[in-house]
């Protein structure tokens, strides 16, 4: 799967969480769930879950620690995704 | 320093299924996961944990300019019906939990600190001119002249010109409340 692709099929993932329409709008490899998109932090795990469900991958915590933006998720996602 | 975290019990029953499978795994520890599955209303502990963990948390990034997501190395344990301690590597934070039916709000203090805490709960909508208004009976600076900026992790300080008024400032909101909680430059 292309970057491309995966951040389409995260942009569907992170759609239900977010709370600024205008960022979401120009979602992009840099948007930042929390600064950006506004996401609950405790909506957090929702999306970390629903990446671990959409791409039949494991996060662990280390990983997990990570995924604050669109770069760090997809980045998690490829490794995860190619081990 | 101060750190607070709210969460708005109604929308979190909308809007969060902490039975969700892994939900409980991902943030809480095995100790954190014996005290929800324990408790008699487990609900009110998962929110009462998460807001102990996000209230310290904002302490330690105010402090360390970093931004990660860890929700299960802040380990909790409570002390008494409101108070609990969250352990953080080498730090430890102080917590006071405010419970009622509509909101569970956190503020978390470094145990070391003995700043007085000036913190309200009111609508998302409204805080900022809230913390203003606090600033404003405290310091005497008029409200006008106060601006709010961001640190370069995104926690709020408060400025008259150049002049900073906050040692440290936190808000939350989540829902239908919004909350703030500072301490004041001066006093340290």
């Amino acid at each position: 799967m292309t970057k491309e692709e995966l951040i389409t099929k995260l942009t569907v993932i992170v759609k239900p969480y977010i709370q600024n329409e205008e960022a979401f709008k120009s979602l992009n490899e840099n948007t930042d769930f929390i600064n950006d998109l506004e996401i609950n932090s405790a909506n957090l795990v929702d999306i970390i879950l629903d990446v671990e469900d959409e791409f039949n991958i494991e996060i662990d915590n280390d990983s997990m620690e990570k995924m604050l933006s669109v770069k760090a998720t997809v980045e998690i996602i490829q490794i995860k995704m190619n081990a | 320093m101060v750190g607070n975290d709210l969460v708005d019990l109604q929308f979190a029953k909308s809007e969060s299924n902490w039975q969700r499978k892994g939900f409980l795994e991902k943030q809480f520890t095995i100790k954190e996961q014996q005290l929800i599955f324990n408790a008699s209303n487990s609900f009110n502990v998962v929110w009462r944990l998460w807001t102990m963990k996000e209230a310290a948390y904002k302490i330690f990034t105010q402090q360390h300019k970093k931004r990660f997501f860890a929700p299960h190395k802040f380990e909790c344990s409570f002390i008494s019906e409101a108070e609990g301690i969250v352990f953080f590597e080498k730090n430890k934070f102080y917590t006071t939990t405010f419970f009622n039916s509509f909101y569970c709000y956190t503020i978390a203090q470094k145990t070391n600190d003995k700043l007085a805490v000036f913190s309200s709960v009111g609508l998302p909508e409204t805080i900022d001119c809230e913390i203003k208004q606090q600033l404003q009976e405290l310091t005497g600076v008029l409200m006008e002249e106060m601006s709010q900026r961001k640190s370069s992790v995104g926690a709020p300080l408060y400025y008259q010109k150049e002049k900073l008024l906050t040692n440290s400032c936190s808000i939350s909101h989540h829902g239908n409340y919004g909350a703030f909680a500072f301490t004041l430059q001066n006093e340290s």
